[in-house]
């Protein structure tokens, strides 16, 4: 469904005023900022080069600890996967030697003790990190404190293996360390007590975490951008754009972020390119004439613009699908891979557990009880 | 990754509200550090002063900024390592005190220093970060002349007050005149406001508004700057503690005011300077950068070679 792009010559806009701010979450000291940068422009001396945001981009820990190439990305995962898989082989193995197994045993061992794959701990991540943005919204966190927290869970098991952690156990950890690193405050019983888990289980992990974070606890989310984006659009297409549509876009938009944040591009791209990827998906037409009107305008000062137009497309679109192509993991995958995962680390409860199904085998087509996700 | 064998603990620095801060050696490197031990709080884990330094202190790699180097975990502390500083500015100004007589740096020491602190802040305002507590003990110096801005989010670890305990541990003597007055959209200009007092004061050797409490912080500051008005300052007259019965005075003549208690002469730049960083209308104060370009830095800037921030 793509929206038309809306022109409307005699909107007011001086007289209209749309708050785009939604949120109190929403600031806006970027504005201001980059205010006084234009204004030293005039004063400035010659040979002070001005330092643009992708530099200081480039300079933050996101950038420098968290930003990779697709490649680079899959090797960090297969990287994860492998050292944990190991040990689970080394294990499962040391547990055939040590115990007096029959052919069936084994046989099922083998079967169902296999390490997970790297697509599967994948999958698992992303349902729970799906569980992490469900119980941040139920506590009613602000926006960019769920990203915050779906953030660092995706990360922490970047670092980390579901084999070696279990991933509901660092759910509550990483939303009572976003809260914290965003300066939210929140008691760790009142948590406890909205949130379920006790104090010890939700602190238990904490330096792990921030360890596995490399202390980079600073995000940058696409929501500032966004917000920037939304006030040069209007700016740029002044008096073409309906401001009242310009805000159900914004509220949109802001949605498909928080969705966004759940998927790989929050490593291979940077957040005003994820922003203007949310901003094609939501209405193409309007995006479009945005950014050739921006690039016209650039070229006909100097050439100042440190990316050509076509350039940035191909990102944008490459961003794009990525956010598209995602899909959720449901629950009864990701039961099963639980499910696999608890096995290869616990041979015994599978083996005791083919022990007690014995007598009724073949009666009763039990489902999977344990473990539970969720 | 450091372990804490790797470090030995030697004298205690100082004390802060959630840390203890000790100088420290490292022994494979030979190099002096501070460590800044912080208690884990059974209660409520690693403390979130704690974890917003840490934050911040990531993300903010540059000369005149003291750097985190590590954070190692044992038992029930996380230990920060920071970047050893020989001395903090409080202090060496306190060391020049001739009997009662406090006296002031030389004026080119004192253009080096504001620069630094200048292109120090530049940089947290650039990244977007307030320090919100500048004052002479959260300055970081070293026998070379490099000055360094410390402790964020965590005053006074460095430098505990010499004389006494009392207002300096909590001072307001850097403190803007719209925080004083209860704005809460203070922003980058909060710490432009103390630049311009820690200015003044390494010129002098004194505070240049040692209040005690908000209201006679207050008074100081209009003494000197003048009393603002809703001519000068649009929206004053708005704030929550504006006060329609300020006593009313006119600005000073800063020349005058800071000439006495100062050997060599100021020249009108530096006066402008001090000017365009205490403005009393926060929107009226210069910002980091533009004061970097001020005519007074002028001899820094024209030999200044750009470099975009290193990684």
């Amino acid at each position: 469904m793509s929206n038309p792009i809306v022109m409307h010559d005699e909107v007011p806009v001086e007289t209209t005023s749309v708050d785009l701010t939604t949120g109190p979450e929403e600031t806006t000291p970027d504005a201001t900022i980059d205010d006084e940068e234009e204004n030293i422009e005039d004063n400035k001396p010659p040979n002070y080069k001005r330092i643009s945001d992708d530099d200081l981009y480039r300079h933050s820990s996101q950038y420098r600890f968290w930003s990779f190439s697709k490649e680079r990305l899959r090797e960090k995962r297969v990287n994860t996967n492998k050292i944990a898989a190991d040990t689970i082989y080394k294990n499962i193995l040391d547990f055939k030697n040590q115990q007096d197994l029959t052919q069936e045993q084994l046989d099922v061992l083998d079967a169902r003790t296999q390490p997970l794959s790297v697509d599967d701990e994948l999958k698992l991540i992303n349902f729970y990190a799906k569980k992490v943005q469900v119980i941040s919204q139920h506590l009613n966190l602000p926006t960019e404190i769920i990203a915050t927290s779906i953030s660092f869970f995706k990360k922490f098991f970047l670092e980390n293996s579901v084999m070696q952690y279990d991933p509901k156990s660092l759910v509550h950890t990483t939303i009572f360390l976003a809260c914290k690193a965003e300066n939210y405050f929140i008691s760790v019983d009142s948590f406890a007590k909205k949130a379920k888990p006790n104090r010890e289980a939700i602190l238990k992990y904490e330096f792990k975490l921030l360890e596995s974070l490399k202390f980079s606890l600073l995000i940058h989310h696409p929501y500032k951008p966004l917000h920037g984006f939304f006030l040069d659009i209007q700016n740029v297409l002044h008096g073409k754009v309906d401001l009242n549509y310009m805000g159900q876009t914004y509220d949109k938009c802001k949605k498909k972020i928080t969705e966004a944040i759940l998927t790989d591009v929050v490593y291979l791209f940077t957040p005003p390119q994820i922003t203007l990827a949310i901003l094609m998906i939501e209405d193409e037409a309007l995006i479009t004439k945005y950014l050739e009107l921006k690039f016209s305008v650039n070229s006909e000062k100097k050439n100042n613009d440190t990316i050509s137009f076509s350039t940035l497309l191909t990102i944008i679109n490459d961003c794009k699908s990525f956010i598209q192509e995602e899909k959720s993991v449901s629950t009864d995958d990701a039961r099963k891979i639980a499910a696999q995962n608890f096995f290869c680390q616990n041979p015994m409860d599978l083996i005791q557990r083919m022990k007690r199904k014995q007598p009724e085998e073949e009666t009763t087509a039990s489902p999977e009880k344990k473990p539970r996700v969720a | 990754m450091s372990s804490s064998s790797q470090f030995k603990q030697l004298e205690k620095l100082g004390n802060g509200t959630y840390a203890t801060v000790y100088k420290g050696l490292n022994k494979t490197t030979g190099a002096y550090v501070a460590l800044k031990e912080v208690k884990l709080d059974s209660e409520e884990g690693t403390p979130s002063t704690a974890i917003r330094e840490i934050s911040l202190m990531k993300e903010l790699k540059h000369e005149n900024i003291v750097r985190l180097y590590d954070v190692i975990h044992t038992e029930n502390k996380l230990t920060l390592v920071f970047e050893y500083m020989d001395n903090d500015l409080k202090k060496y100004m306190d060391s020049r005190t001739v009997g009662n007589s406090p006296r002031g740096l030389e004026l080119n020491l004192v253009k080096y220093f504001q620069w630094q602190l200048l292109e120090g802040l530049a940089f947290c305002h650039e990244n977007k970060i307030l320090h919100r507590d500048l004052k002479p003990q959260n300055l970081l110096i070293n026998k070379k002349g490099a000055l360094k801005l410390g402790d964020f989010g965590l005053a006074r670890a460095f430098g505990i007050p010499v004389n006494t305990f009392s207002s300096e541990v909590v001072t307001l003597w850097y403190r803007a005149p719209d925080v004083l007055m209860g704005s809460r959209t203070y922003s980058t200009s909060i710490d432009i406001w103390s630049c311009g007092c820690i200015l003044a004061e390494m010129i002098t050797g004194k505070p240049l508004f040692p209040g005690s409490n908000d209201e006679e912080q207050l008074k100081l500051i209009f003494e000197t700057m003048g009393t603002p008005t809703e001519a000068t300052w649009p929206g004053v007259s708005a704030l929550p503690k504006y006060n329609p019965n300020f006593p009313q005075r006119l600005p000073k003549d800063l020349r005058m005011v800071l000439q006495p208690y100062c050997k060599e002469p100021l020249d009108d730049n530096v006066i402008d300077l001090l000017h365009g960083l205490l403005q009393l209308n926060p929107d009226m104060r210069l910002s980091a950068k533009q004061a970097l370009h001020h005519p007074w830095f002028a001899e820094y800037y024209q030999h200044y070679t750009p470099a975009p921030p290193s990684s």
